[in-house]
């Protein structure tokens, strides 16, 4: 299925150009934040906390004026970042770099797995479809027809009225291996975003499969196949599918960048189903944006950085195997 | 194929798609659990109220019956009752097209604006520093949620910088337009521009990187095509050949790629009216879901889903006007 020619291929694109490395040293600093989150973080990111008057800490480095009433009267003074928190507090005086690394988590399981669901509903589909054709083929792809009239954000946020927000706690076994003490002892997995994004991005991959399977299927070597009495359930599983993998990997690279794009406006929106997530945190700074800049500030980054990293990955790959896709994007 | 039977194709389809999207809506809102009576009346009303209630919906009837009937309803444009305003769903949801049309609209001006003249400069000076910039700007405006891109302007240039304000639409376009038309009074237009232009870039950043990146390499693509070298051998003027002959092919694709990333650009708006505070069809449907108001999110919905149906046959019309070898496939 990986030819030796596709791997010499990938090896070349990477060594030739620098955007790829980027990519890779950012997502693997990601992925490693995101793995070791409770050893990493200064502060149990759950756990709120009061500086005296209410005001969050600023950044390290940062400082900026309030003021406190003293009898009746205006008392301005400044308000310095404290060196426990490395990238200040929230408004309810919550860690914000302990919830940038655990929104990293909820971030990438999202991704992962609601990519994996995808690729899960929509590869079998469309091999079927291009496979069989005809009529089987006609209708299977109005059903895809339908789909593709919603938009995904659309589809999501009417797949969340109807099931929900459930919430998965996901024992973690860091904390329960008992070496980051005063962590939480579950990550949250939301539930239903994960499966609503999986839900509503399918069909793309259902199309991609669908041209390779139409292409494979005129192929020399499953004529021969078929005239061996290979049942077409074999031909689909031994042949069509190991053969159309290469674009369904670039497709689903790219869709991980996309759902995580894709999660985090469910979550700004509201529909989070955990609050250690990206989109949520920048939801609540929205408000404090005259006073606490970084609140908003600090998790947005973390997602434009996901997210870059995962699309010079997947343009790499894209270069390097060429199969001509299209998928929606960012979806946000 | 005829021109005239490949559209009455495509509007079949395009029922039949309408149809489906009808249906699912249908389906999805048979499957939610919970009581809608609850959400037009106190939980703790007494019994006769509630079935009153009920029948008035038709909530009565064999779920078969009120698919028919909604159906029935949908074909002379009648989109039911709010459960939570029982106002009609078909005049809540129009009064509020026009607010969305002009985000998306001015998100889309924005976006060609500054994408075709970026994606030719990029496109004609292959690795060059301009190019280099060009390609990061598209990378990085693919890859930025749009609502925090919002924040992030109003953060910039709202709170700190105060040249724009915060959010909220205090007047329409058209009563702005039909203000000045009739009175000359060019405030009102002023204004709303003041208040569209941190929204419309919000929206559009993320269409003008793609729209940059698909003209970078669709010029790049064409530059390589004999048809060029002979229109560059016959002695045509540069500038000709780039933008009568290698423009003008690149955008016929773009056009097909626009027509279906509309489900992208309006859920970019549902994300941006939120930032905003601006009053269109996507501030209308997150209230709908928080308060699991049916009749209105279904409403909407259907109503999107009509529009995207629309504006895809159009972009395949006016496809197979640029390249009719499309009829022959």
């Amino acid at each position: 299925m990986i030819s030796d020619r596709i791997k010499s291929n990938l090896r070349q694109e990477f060594k030739t150009s620098l955007l790829p490395k980027v990519g890779l040293v950012i997502l693997i600093a990601i992925v490693f934040m995101a793995l070791f989150a409770p050893v990493l973080a200064t502060h149990n990111p759950n756990t709120t906390g009061h500086f005296d008057d209410g005001n969050a800490y600023p950044p390290i480095g940062v400082s900026y004026d309030s003021y406190e009433v003293v009898d009746g009267e205006r008392e301005p003074y400044t308000v310095e970042f404290s060196s426990d928190h490395y990238l200040g507090t929230n408004n309810v005086g919550q860690d914000v770099f302990s919830r940038l690394l655990y929104g990293a988590r909820t971030s990438l399981l999202v991704g992962v797995l609601g990519t994996g669901l995808a690729v899960l509903m929509g590869v079998p589909f469309g091999l079927v479809s291009g496979y069989y054709g005809g009529r089987v083929d006609d209708a299977m792809m109005r059903v895809a027809d339908v789909m593709l009239a919603f938009p995904s954000l659309v589809l999501a946020l009417a797949l969340i009225g109807v099931f929900g927000s459930m919430s998965i706690p996901v024992p973690d076994p860091i904390v329960t291996a008992g070496f980051a003490e005063g962590m939480p002892a579950a990550t949250t997995l939301p539930g239903t975003v994960t499966l609503v994004v999986g839900l509503v991005t399918w069909v793309w991959f259902a199309r991609v499969a669908r041209g390779e399977a139409m292409a494979i299927r005129n192929e020399e070597y499953v004529k021969a196949a078929r005239s061996l009495g290979a049942s077409n359930a074999t031909i689909l599983l031994k042949h069509v599918l190991p053969n159309s993998l290469t674009p369904v990997i670039v497709l689903a690279t790219i869709q991980v960048a996309a759902i995580i794009l894709l999660e985090s406006s469910l979550s700004y929106l509201g529909f989070s189903g955990t609050t250690l997530s990206w989109g949520y945190e920048i939801q609540q700074g929205q408000d404090y944006l005259r006073t606490a800049w970084w609140v908003s500030t600090v998790p947005g980054i973390g997602i434009v950085l996901s997210v870059i990293s995962i699309n010079l990955l997947g343009d790499w790959l894209r270069d390097s195997l060429d199969p001509n896709i299209e998928g929606e994007g960012g979806g946000a | 194929m005829a021109f005239g039977k490949f559209l009455l194709k495509r509007s079949l389809q395009g029922v039949l798609v309408v149809w489906g999207v009808v249906t699912v809506l249908f389906g999805l809102r048979a499957v939610t659990p919970g009581d809608p009576v609850n959400l037009i009346v106190d939980p703790a009303v007494d019994h006769e109220t509630r079935e009153r209630i009920r029948q008035e919906l038709g909530l009565d009837q064999p779920i078969y019956v009120q698919y028919f009937e909604y159906l029935q309803d949908l074909l002379v444009g009648d989109l039911g009752y709010s459960y939570q305003s029982s106002r009609p769903v078909t005049t809540m949801v129009i009064e509020r097209v026009p607010a969305t049309l002009e985000l998306a609209l001015a998100a889309t001006v924005v976006a060609l604006v500054i994408a075709i003249p970026l994606g030719v400069i990029s496109g004609t000076r292959r690795n060059e520093p301009a190019d280099y910039g060009a390609t990061s700007f598209s990378l990085v405006g693919i890859s930025t949620p749009n609502f925090w891109l919002g924040i992030m302007l109003i953060l910039l240039l709202a709170v700190q910088l105060d040249v724009f304000p915060t959010g909220r639409r205090p007047v329409a376009f058209h009563d702005a337009l039909w203000m000045f038309l009739t009175t000359f009074y060019v405030g009102d237009l002023l204004t709303w521009f003041h208040h569209i232009i941190l929204p419309a870039v919000t929206l559009g950043t993320y269409f003008t990187a793609l729209i940059t990146r698909l003209t970078r390499s669709g010029m790049l693509d064409e530059y390589g095509k004999p048809y060029v070298t002979a229109t560059q051998a016959k002695g045509i003027p540069e500038t000709l050949v780039r933008y009568k002959h290698v423009l003008r092919n690149t955008m016929i694709p773009i056009i097909t790629v626009l027509g279906l990333q509309l489900g992208t650009l309006i859920g970019g708006a549902v994300v941006t009216e939120t930032v905003f505070s601006w009053p269109g069809l996507g501030l209308r449907l997150i209230a709908a879901i928080h308060n699991l108001d049916w009749p209105l999110i279904q409403g909407i919905i259907i109503f999107v889903g009509i529009s995207y149906v629309i504006i895809n046959i159009a972009v395949d019309a006016i496809y197979a006007k640029l390249n009719p070898r499309v009829l022959d496939e």
